[in-house]
């Protein structure tokens, strides 16, 4: 991986270390899940989005990925509450 | 000269995207021919220098040749420009309330991928819709609703028209006002009562009925039509009004005919409030001009093939008939009304040659160096290799015989770059990859004319190919003979085609009706639909000054078997009115039409067949003018040999000597052979080896393949 | 080999696809086909390896070229010129039993050079449910006839004992002979062209055209994947079926040149027909794949060779027999689908260089309604809302995506006009249009998908009934990127009319909630459009790209404007606050701040 590389858009890559895109906050090893280095929050699916994601169904959640230090979404993911988190790494070139 | 006095003249003058052609038919019957560059957006101008530079070489001036003019019939880009420069009048829309997303939507994705290249349908990230000319923030939904019998489920709200035109004039500030409801073309109340109520509150703003324009099934579609038509409408309307008025004031005193994409010819008054009639209409008098020539020469089945510097653009004319574009487009917006079918493709005289760097294939465009820069060898700052550069490497062109010598061309910097560029990168001489690069390009030409006579059923061989635009020539043997085309035509006219179109048209008329009926329905029913249609045509030919001995109705149906979606135009052929064997005898001649077009075991009969939508094409015959014809002479053609030049010869594999003529100096009747070119002052004729040519008696070059 | 010639036979190839599209289309007429574009054809070499893949349903490529190998392996020694064979089994190769192949060996000069395959969705397959998808057929043997290879024409005779028996077993065999015979002649196109490609440039010479052409392929390819990142990427799809959820977990591991799709951690397989078969899987992931990594690639065998797809046996994503499938194109394939789009334009943001062409999840979900019955002229037909193909645009890292732009494994569908469907249906819309709140949030928002409300209209018996196979209403499916939402959910409703005997409505501007009556959601099996009910379907919108509260927030304004955001969302999501139709730029500045101070205050409340 270089500099040039990120996670994603929201989250760059400086020096091996994941950041935040927005402010540079430093969110682990790129090579590891970063999320877990986030602020991590979970809405019903109901207040997530306006009505139109007003299922009638609980039980689904949109899950927020905050960079600690500027409040920036990093990232979302759909999830019933029990599965686990995706996972985004890059892998240190050999 | 100007004293004679007795004759007097046909102009007509075709605007194009580049040039502006003009043709003038004098009654002594001598052609004149006249080319100046097109003015965009102030197109009139360009059209005074056209018959300017007709007139001059006849010694008249504009005002003297004016005055001695009978008839002015014009074709121009004046709509394409104005929807292609998004110069229209800004516009607004009234629909159904709850469909007013309708235009914007196009049907999902199909105003997304439609007239895309396939390498980028291929690529769908990169891709958007064009936004629609009537903004969505200008789109007003009324209550009102018709159903599919065209009876009113919910009565048209009055007062909310009112309100939604004040809103789009005053808030909006629109200057037209398209209106489109769903089933409007089964009953036509509610928006001919919206029409009356703008008339009163914005007396000023410019109105098209979807109704009115486009009279067919398909609410987007004719909802698209009467927004380009709105949008173009006022400067149509104003450019045919000032075009009228400028030739009056150099003494022109006769009627304007207005040239329409579906080939026929309508009064400047009428054509003015049909902005989407005059939509590639040049193109349209391109294939007139080829069906006319076609008729002359006793071929009903023509290929008009017209390549330019930066499109390739094909017609198809069979027995004698035309086709009609089933999915019309302008820009990337469609839009229905009859139009001839032309399918045009980026490739001409500038399309760039290059060596994909990551797999080491030469591609023949898609990018095109256009006008400006243009080939190399013009020498206006083109600095990439196009297909001109590699005509003039393979001999096809003379440096000093462009344009009749007006450039000379630069054969050693084309020379340079293309080696450098292409023939290094491929690994190859100059040579050779000059000539590979031209067997790809006649290669893709033949795969696409193949591909588009295929869509319509048809079979190459069984069609002879007209050569036109400045490019063609240089092509038109060769692709020609891998199709297996009867034999190549090019035309003494090919270089002002489309205008020679515009004096082969008729005055037309094209009216509609929508209406779903069993094949099985009676004779006396059909008449009573196209009868009522028939007296308005005949009406308006007769207001427009058409003889009724000069009035040709022709009664056509669409048809289709009933669980399945193409429809196929039938024309009547027993007499009007029709009776029940004339019925059955027009469903025959569908299934026959509908087998031919696509393919043994297509039709489905047990379903039953529909007739969909009744035609009447009203046409007022015009005088035609007629081609001079000269006696054929002597078979020899040395006389217009000027010389020897090593040219591409596919029997040698490579360059070899071809013998080099003047057309100028080829008189009707000499014979030549191939290997060979041919220049002419506006562009060059390559007869590959294989071939004979002959001049015809109307100056037409005609090319046949050798038997093999 | 001469690079000219080269060009010039890879031109033809296109070309011959090209032509062979335009014959299916021309002779089969039916309006899935023509308007939905729901076909594929395809060239393959003579093992059966996808040599020119078509721009169709892109599904279709990998499993017809396994179509292709196991004709070649079940006929071994038996495949003679002019022969065609029909193959649907999806536990063979096909994605279900409606999508029916034809494969044609192409032979020259007595030798087997090429094959060419194609597919239409047939009118009906006799299932237990018309149409093809059967939402309430428990297994494979209620999922109509299938086929794991039969000879259909022999020599150029078609074998009508064979065909008879195939049209015996089906609703409307008239319908289905169409759609066969526009197979046989699309293939008859394919073969008869390339017979001619090879009678002028020589059997040797093509073969070592499409031999490069692969090799091509494979080489662009990896050196695409070279230039981008080394990594790994996680996706999830949820499908949910009449309250049973199904997971399809993706995680995707880019090393050099080579692409691991691994579906470890998938559900078992459904008792519903959402499920798929591997070849099905396979498909689904090169469906996002040719378009998104190979824009610029020929589509061939040279794409799939470095890629690997490993999918646990008995999981939804690769089931075992006799699991029913019917609805896979639009259950699991699609997930499949989804998940690898998501994870694709994750690695694609993830390089500077191609961070363009990476977009979140477009159309993730179609909701394959069939509407049949009696129409107003008074014959029984079966026909597809063709707004499923209308789906929306994922977001893209420098743009929103497309309102109701499509879907990415269908380049070139449309949906039909209104005034088709009423013509043919007795039914009347109520409105249809894009829906609000509908596309993803995001600093680039997801297209937005629509609405649209039916009545029963001038039915002969009252109305109609139509075939359901809707997932999605519980779970948003188009994941957003980088902090971009999810599009929101699919929603069928069914309104049932007051007792109090109304009319029915004819007009329902104010959307779902003006329309009279009691609410119920559907989502799968058949039901009534009778009487004065009503039927409302809303569709996806695309995913969302970024944070929402970075959006400008004057194309927040714009998209209230044009009725695609609430003004409610304007402000919850967005964070903009409008004034009389304007940005309040100071109460936007502040509501932002505000609502970034949320975020993080969450800690404290944890
Ligand atoms: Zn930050």
């Amino acid at each position: 991986m270089s500099d040039q590389d990120r996670i994603s858009a929201s989250v760059a890559v400086m020096e091996g270390q994941a950041v935040c895109a927005a402010c540079g906050q430093d969110l682990g090893l790129a090579t590891e899940p970063w999320k877990e280095h986030a602020q991590r929050r979970e809405i019903p699916l109901a207040q997530a989005g306006g009505p139109a994601f007003d299922t009638g169904h609980e039980g689904v959640v949109l899950r927020h990925f905050y960079c600690p230090s500027c409040a920036a979404l990093l990232d979302t993911e759909t999830a019933m509450a029990e599965d686990p988190t995706l996972n985004d790494i890059l892998a240190s070139r050999g | 000269m100007a004293g004679t006095g007795e004759t007097s003249y046909l102009v007509a003058t075709d605007v194009g995207g580049t040039c502006t052609d003009t043709i003038i038919f004098g009654t002594d019957g001598v052609i004149h021919i006249g080319k100046a560059l097109s003015t965009p957006p102030d197109f009139a101008t360009g059209v005074l220098n056209s018959i300017v530079s007709a007139a001059e070489p006849m010694g008249l001036s504009l005002e003297e040749l004016l005055v001695r003019t009978h008839l002015f019939i014009h074709g121009s880009t004046v709509v394409d420009n104005a929807v292609l420069t998004r110069d229209g009048t800004p516009t607004g829309l009234l629909t159904t309330q709850g469909f007013e997303d309708t235009l914007n939507v196009t049907r999902g994705a199909y105003g997304r991928w439609s007239g895309l290249t396939e390498d980028r349908i291929k690529n769908p990230v990169q891709t958007d819709r064009a936004p629609a000319l009537a903004p969505r923030d200008a789109v007003v939904g009324i209550p009102e609703r018709m159903d599919s019998d065209g009876e009113v489920v919910v009565p048209l709200d009055e007062a909310a028209v009112e309100r939604a035109v004040r809103f789009l004039v005053e808030e909006k500030t629109v200057g037209a006002i398209a209106v489109s409801f769903l089933w409007s073309f089964l009953n036509t109340d509610h928006e001919r009562q919206v029409r009356d109520i703008v008339r009163r509150v914005a007396p000023g703003a410019y109105v098209t009925l979807s109704s009115d324009i486009a009279p067919s099934p398909g609410e987007y579609e004719r909802t698209s039509t009467a927004v380009i038509n709105a949008y173009a409408g006022q400067i149509t309307n104003d450019y045919l009004t000032s075009l009228q008025d400028l030739l009056a004031g150099k003494g022109y005193a006769g009627a304007t005919m207005v040239m329409q994409g579906y080939g026929g010819l309508l009064p400047a008054a009428e054509a003015a409030d049909r902005a989407v009639g005059m939509i590639e209409c040049g193109p349209a008098a391109g294939v007139i001009g080829a069906k006319f020539l076609g008729d002359l020469m006793g071929d009903p089945d023509v290929i008009a093939a017209d390549m330019g510097g930066t499109t390739f653009k094909v017609g198809v004319i069979q027995d004698g008939k035309l086709e009609y574009a089933r999915e019309p487009m302008v820009d990337r917006f469609h839009y229905l009304a009859p139009k001839i079918e032309v399918v045009s493709i980026g490739a001409g005289g500038g399309s760039i040659i290059s060596v994909d760097p990551r797999t080491g294939v030469p591609h023949v465009g898609p990018r095109s160096a256009g006008a400006r820069p243009g080939p190399i060898c013009y020498g206006q700052g083109g600095e990439e290799p196009t297909l001109t550069d590699v005509m003039l490497l393979i001999g096809y062109m003379d440096p000093g015989q462009f344009l009749g010598g007006s450039i000379t061309l630069d054969r050693e910097k084309a020379e340079r770059i293309f080696k450098e560029k292409i023939a290094d990168p491929l690994g190859v001489s100059t040579q050779e990859a000059a000539i590979g690069i031209y067997r790809i390009a006649s290669a893709q030409i033949t795969d696409l004319i193949r591909e588009i006579t295929v869509e319509r059923g048809l079979d190459p061989r069984d069609f002879v190919l007209h050569s036109f635009g400045g490019s063609c020539g240089m092509l038109a043997a060769a692709f020609g003979r891998e199709l297996s085309v009867r034999r190549v035509v090019i035309p003494y006219t090919a270089s002002v085609n489309c205008a020679f179109g515009l004096v082969s048209a008729d005055v037309a008329h094209e009216y509609s009706v929508t209406k779903s009926l069993p094949a099985t329905t009676g004779a006396a029913e059909i008449n009573a639909i196209f009868t009522p249609m028939e007296e308005q045509a005949r009406a308006q030919l007769a207001a427009e000054g058409i003889a009724a001995d000069r009035m040709r109705m022709k009664w056509s149906v669409d048809l289709r078997y009933s669980r399945q979606v193409h429809e196929v135009t039938t024309e009547i052929a027993a007499g009007s009115p029709l009776d029940d064997a004339g019925v059955a005898q027009l469903v025959d001649d569908f299934e026959a039409l509908y087998e031919r077009k696509y393919g043994r075991g297509s039709a489905y009969r047990e379903a039953g067949i529909e007739m969909t939508m009744f035609r009447l094409t009203a046409r007022g015959l015009m005088p035609r003018p007629t081609l001079p014809a000269e006696e054929e002479g002597e078979t020899d053609a040395s006389a217009a040999r000027t010389g020897i030049r090593d040219i591409y010869v596919e029997a040698e594999g490579g360059m070899a000597p071809g013998d080099i003529y003047d057309f100028e100096k080829l008189s009707p009747g000499n014979h030549l052979k191939g290997p060979a070119v041919i220049h002419t002052p506006i562009t060059t004729i390559a007869l590959p080896d294989r071939m004979t040519a002959r001049m015809d008696r109307w100056r037409n070059i005609v090319v046949e393949f050798d038997a093999d | 080999m001469d690079p000219m010639t080269f060009s010039i036979i890879r031109h033809r190839l296109f070309r011959i696809v090209d032509e062979a599209v335009i014959t299916l289309k021309h002779v089969s007429g039916s309006a899935i086909t023509n308007e939905g574009h729901d076909l594929m054809v395809s060239l393959y070499r003579a093992d059966g390896t996808l040599l020119m893949g078509g721009v169709g349903f892109l599904h279709h490529l990998t499993s017809a070229a396994e179509a292709c190998k196991s004709i070649i392996r079940r006929f071994e020694g038996d495949i003679h010129e002019g022969d065609i064979f029909l193959l649907n089994d999806p536990y063979t190769a096909a994605l279900h039993t409606s999508d029916i192949y034809l494969v044609s060996p192409i032979h020259h000069e007595g030798r087997l050079v090429a094959w060419s395959a194609c597919f239409v969705h047939v009118y009906d397959i006799g299932a237990v449910n018309p149409g093809g998808f059967a939402p309430q057929a428990p297994d494979i043997y209620t999922e109509g006839f299938s086929s794991p290879g039969i000879r259909l024409v022999s020599g150029g005779e078609m074998r009508q004992d064979v065909l008879d028996t195939i049209l015996n077993m089906v609703r409307s065999p008239e319908m289905v002979t169409l759609d066969l015979r526009s197979m046989i002649a699309c293939n008859n196109v394919a073969r008869d062209r390339m017979q001619s490609l090879m009678t002028k440039y020589g059997a040797e010479e093509v073969d070592t055209a499409c031999a490069e052409l692969v090799r091509q392929s494979e080489d662009l390819f990896r050196a695409r994947l070279s230039e981008l990142p080394d990594g790994q990427w996680q996706s999830r799809q949820y499908l949910d079926v009449n309250g049973v959820t199904a997971r399809v977990n993706l995680t995707m591991t880019k090393r050099e040149d080579r692409l691991i799709f691994d579906f470890s951690g998938s559900d078992p397989q459904s008792p519903y027909s959402i499920n798929c078969t591997k070849w099905a899987s396979l498909g689904g992931l090169f469906a996002p794949l040719f378009p998104l990594l190979c824009y610029d690639i020929t589509w061939n065998e040279g794409v799939l060779r470095p890629v690997e797809m490993i999918a646990p046996e008995g999981s939804i994503v690769n089931c075992t027999r006799p699991a029913p499938v019917s609805v896979a194109t639009v259950g699991a394939i699609q997930s499949v689908n989804n998940a690898a789009c998501s994870t694709i334009g994750k690695m694609l943001g993830a390089s500077e260089k191609y961070r363009d062409q990476s977009t979140a999840v477009w159309h993730a979900n179609h909701f394959a309604i069939f509407k049949f019955g009696r129409n107003q002229k008074g014959s029984e037909s079966i026909g597809i809302l063709t707004e499923t193909f209308a789906g929306a645009g994922g977001a893209r890292s420098f743009a929103d995506g497309v309102e109701i732009g499509g879907e990415i494994p269908n380049p070139i569908s449309r949906m039909a006009n209104v005034e088709t469907v009423e013509a043919a249906f007795p039914v009347r819309y109520l409105f249809r249009r894009r829906a609000p709140d509908s596309g993803g949030p995001g600093e680039f928002r997801g297209g937005t998908g629509g609405e649209l409300a039916l009545v029963p209209h001038k039915a002969p018996d009252g109305g109609i009934h139509y075939v359901i196979s809707g997932k999605g209403a519980r779970h948003p499916m188009s994941e957003g990127l980088a902090g971009g939402y999810p599009g929101a959910p699919n929603s069928y409703v069914w309104i049932k009319a007051p007792e109090d005997g109304a009319n029915a409505p004819v007009t329902a501007a104010g959307g779902l909630d003006a329309i009279p009556g009691t609410q119920e959601r559907v989502s799968w099996g058949v039901y009534p459009l009778m009487g004065r009910d009503a039927l409302y379907v809303r569709w996806n919108g695309g995913g969302g790209h970024g944070d929402p509260i970075v959006r400008d927030p004057d194309a927040v304004c714009r998209d209230v404007a044009a009725g695609l955001v609430t003004a409610q969302s304007a402000g919850d999501i967005y964070g903009v606050v409008l004034n009389d139709g304007a940005v309040d730029e100071t109460e936007t500045q502040a509501k932002r701040k505000g609502i970034r101070s949320a975020r993080l205050a969450q800690e404290a409340a944890e």
